[in-house]
């Protein structure tokens, strides 16, 4: 009796030591250097290997207009405001990025993405020549430092997401956090940010259509589409020009793949089509065989619909051989995760397969603008090692040219260009800010992005194909590109309808807004 | 180590020591390390201490305390939200409190029976077993949470944006926890049950009804854990599926063997360790330098588990105890 006593004593003791030790260690770590939180490598496979846009990043001919990569308004707007000494306090800037998960291979692109619209637009400049992840110094927005207080390690869950937000906003004390990448994670902040009013969330990549349809946190913003968004128009040309008239959808069991095959459903569905079977697996299953078998045979479908992601996308398909023999391009089609890779495993049959967009588009399109883009990055870093070169070091443009780089650069810049039109202005709870966020009109690489009433971008999409070049190497293309496509697809989706799910939407005839408006782009040129 | 008896006026100051630094703690701390870092150590606390309560009076390791912690969240969050995944009753948070924490008990009261007639490894597995089947039960079935989870859950009126106080009640929740338990081991009750724990044939031969104890047992402990879900969904806001899958669940046991599985007070040493870990680590320059960055973060706990088993098999509660009490060392 007298040991365990005294062992009550020492254990009280010490976890008194202990609090009071670590309580220091807190409250002195709010001045953390920048980016300290950054994982130098990720441990998740990477979602694919080869570049949808390989084929772009021509950083030479491009070289003369990088030297003033499209600074523009941000720009001038930086000098006045310094000219005009105002507040110089630093700008607390929290990313939210995704270090494990079936997305954690792209740690370095999401990062990367934040900090080349600082390196543009706000004068920064990567401390390393090979990785975003040591952070950018030298960054000010109308006269004002920005410091990246911490980058959260997210693993897609939202359990995770909130705590690593948390260390963001309540301990590093972030006044601006820009992330996350993925659909569950993005639901989770924005019931977050209902809390947090003294935050502005600007979404990195999360594409759940619930963040900004449902829950509308005043607070959150979007430069991005939704995962229905990106789908926009692939229904349509399936019908009306691969005629297919009934189709079965594989999605992943969660946000993002309801929303991707629901966009894809109401699409198809509205221009007539049937939707035979849905099938969901859950994120992140590894043996797919289970799922394929309940999918109906080849002679029963026109097509299926694959809206399967991260590591799964590969795995689901080669489950689908095995069951249901060799794959062919004219019966399958699939979202934004359906890329040229896939080849190098599955064989080139799948060429023809048609896809859906994402924030950016392949490589194939070349704009002024983009060339611009993909150049800026290759100036601002030596290598990275993003996703899509499997984390190995590569050109930085190749990990520019995909969305999950290009939302959090538009992110990014939606911040910059915002900040620099309120000069700086974060008094009274960001109102200022959030006013010109809400309102401004993004002239991003890739098109022009422009906000609903719900904060949610209204944005150009494409239809693209993986189509066979002329060494024989699976490449993707550009079909057409959709324009002005919102959230709600002409009213199917809104705050009082169900959110997508397994069962939702139904499948119904409708007329959508850019039905017969799409812009063919041919050789990669847009022709209206 | 001194052999001397500590004297009760010295155990009363350090005790009190400790009472003060939690009551004060939101003067002197960060609002970061106290509503996250000691708000969730006191939470994990609560949890890991149900779990040793089963192992060291017991004698059953259960891995089924984080997934009755999670019915009991799962179930606030349905019944609370108004939107989003899962049933979203819009009740009032207080009765879906009691119903949240009724509801777990009766889920505990029912694994507790079902797993009763199994010790040791068996009991173990059983337990995962049920972890597992609920965690894919939460993810699989979207009438009550899908895999998004179940997002905007908001606690009381009396703790909305109050953070502060969802920590003031999760430490007296842990203290009464810890009285709790220290209570029940001492009763009639607590002794039967470490009777059942050390010569179960022997208990059963005295007239003792063993799977009636150990369900009992077992019932209480999933109340426990109850209350730190619905702790949790109240600080954390949301609840998914991955929150209660088997790597939490493994956590937990490694709060309790860090902390030292064989006393209730290595919950919350083990807890705090952890969370700590987890939070401040990554502050220590250049460490991300050697490889700790935040998703090494199961390595590095997995090396300091390892340390500890090393260094002192009863964790770190065992450090300061020279003698290990041969009672709990045997199980």
């Amino acid at each position: 009796m007298k040991s365990k006593k005294r062992t009550h004593i020492h254990l009280a003791a010490v976890f008194a030591a202990a609090i009071t030790v670590s309580a220091c260690a807190g409250s002195s770590s709010g001045g953390s250097s920048p980016a300290s939180d950054a994982a130098p490598s990720s441990e998740a496979a990477p979602a694919s290997e080869a570049a949808p846009v390989s084929e772009a990043s021509p950083a030479t001919d491009a070289a003369p207009a990088t030297d003033a990569p499209k600074a523009t308004d941000a720009g001038a707007a930086t000098t006045v405001a310094a000219a005009s000494g105002g507040d110089t306090t630093p700008i607390k800037l929290g990313i939210m990025a995704e270090c494990e998960g079936a997305f954690g291979g792209f740690n370095e692109d999401v990062v990367a993405g934040v900090e080349l619209a600082l390196i543009n637009f706000a004068g920064g400049k990567a401390k390393s020549r090979t990785s975003a992840l040591d952070g950018v110094e030298g960054a000010t927005i109308a006269g004002r430092p920005v410091e990246i207080v911490g980058i959260g390690c997210g693993d897609d869950t939202a359990d995770r997401a909130i705590q690593e937000v948390r260390k963001l906003v309540e301990e590093k004390k972030a006044e601006i956090v820009v992330g996350p990448a993925s659909g569950d994670e993005s639901i989770a902040l924005a019931n977050y940010a209902k809390d947090h009013k003294e935050v502005t969330f600007i979404n990195g990549i999360g594409g759940a259509q619930e963040t900004t349809l449902a829950v509308r946190a005043e607070n959150y913003f979007r430069y991005n589409g939704d995962g229905a968004q990106w789908n926009a128009g692939l229904g349509d040309t399936l019908y009306s020009k691969a005629g297919w008239k009934k189709v079965a959808v594989i999605a992943d069991d969660y946000s993002f793949g309801w929303t991707s095959s629901a966009g894809f459903i109401a699409d198809f569905c509205a221009a007539g089509g049937q939707v035979v079977k849905r099938v969901y697996p859950p994120l992140g299953t590894t043996d797919y065989s289970t799922f394929i078998a309940q999918l109906p045979d080849t002679n029963e479908v026109d097509g299926y619909f694959w809206a399967v992601g991260g590591t799964g996308t590969q795995a689901s398909l080669e489950a689908f051989v095995n069951s249901k023999g060799e794959l062919s391009g004219k019966q399958h089609a699939g979202n934004l995760f359906f890329n040229p890779g896939l080849a190098s495993a599955l064989g080139k049959n799948i060429a023809g397969a048609y896809v859906g967009g994402f924030a950016s588009l392949p490589g194939d399109v070349k704009t002024p603008a983009i060339t611009e883009y993909l150049a800026s990055a290759d100036k601002a870093w030596d290598t990275l090692p993003g996703a899509l070169s499997a984390n190995k070091p590569a050109k930085p443009s190749t990990a520019a040219g995909f969305g999950f780089f290009y939302g959090y650069y538009t992110g990014g810049m939606a911040m910059i260009q915002a900040l620099n039109s309120v000069k700086g202005d974060l008094s009274d709870g960001h109102v200022a800010f959030r006013k010109a966020l809400a309102s401004q009109t993004l002239d991003a690489p890739f098109g022009k992005i422009s906000l609903d009433k719900n904060r949610q971008a209204i944005v150009d999409t494409s239809v693209q194909q993986l189509v066979l070049n002329d060494k024989g190497e699976v490449v993707s293309k550009t079909i057409a590109i959709i324009p002005g496509v919102d959230q709600t697809f002409g009213g199917i989706f809104s705050d009082t309808t169900p959110a997508p799910s397994r069962e939702n939407p139904g499948c119904k005839t409708a007329t959508l807004p850019w039905q017969g408006k799409g812009i063919p782009v041919v050789d990669g040129v847009p022709a209206p | 180590m001194s052999t001397k008896r500590v004297p009760p006026a010295i155990e009363g100051i350090v005790v009190l020591l400790v009472a003060v630094l939690g009551i004060s703690a939101p003067l002197f701390g960060s609002s970061f390390f106290v509503n996250f870092v000691l708000t969730r150590t006191l939470i994990l606390g609560i949890a890991a201490a149900s779990l040793i309560f089963l192992s060291a009076y017991g004698g059953m390791v259960s891995l089924s305390q984080f997934l009755i912690a999670g019915v009991a969240a799962f179930a606030v969050g349905n019944a609370v939200t108004t939107s989003g995944n899962g049933l979203h009753l819009g009740w009032n948070p207080w009765l879906g409190m009691v119903t949240a924490i009724a509801l777990a008990t009766i889920v505990a009261v029912i694994f507790g029976a079902l797993s009763s007639r199994t010790t040791g490894i068996y009991f173990l597995m059983l337990t995962m077993t049920f972890s597992v089947i609920g965690y894919y039960f939460f993810s699989q079935v979207t009438t009550f949470s899908g895999a998004g989870g179940v997002s905007g859950v908001r606690p009381p009126p009396v703790f909305d944006k109050h953070p502060s106080r969802i920590y003031y009640a999760a430490l007296v929740l842990s203290a009464l926890t810890y009285a709790g338990f220290r209570y029940v081991i001492r009763s009639p009750f607590g002794l039967a049950m470490q009777g059942v724990r050390d010569d179960p044939v022997r208990m059963a031969a005295l007239g003792f009804n063993v799977s009636l104890h150990r369900t009992i047992a077992f019932a209480f402990a999933g109340f426990v854990s109850a209350i730190a879900g619905v702790l949790y969904v109240w600080w954390n806001g949301q609840i998914d599926p991955k929150s209660i899958a088997i790597a939490p669940t493994l956590s937990l046991l490694i709060i309790a063997v860090i902390g030292g599985i064989s006393r209730l007070e290595g919950a919350w040493l083990g807890a705090f360790t952890f969370v700590a870990a987890n939070s401040y680590i990554r502050l220590i320059p250049l460490v991300d330098k050697i490889g700790i960055t935040p998703s090494r973060f199961n390595t590095l706990i997995g090396a300091l588990v390892v340390l500890i088993m090393v260094l002192s098999p009863e964790g770190l509660v065992g450090i300061f105890s020279r003698r290990p009490s041969k009672q709990t060392f045997k199980k």
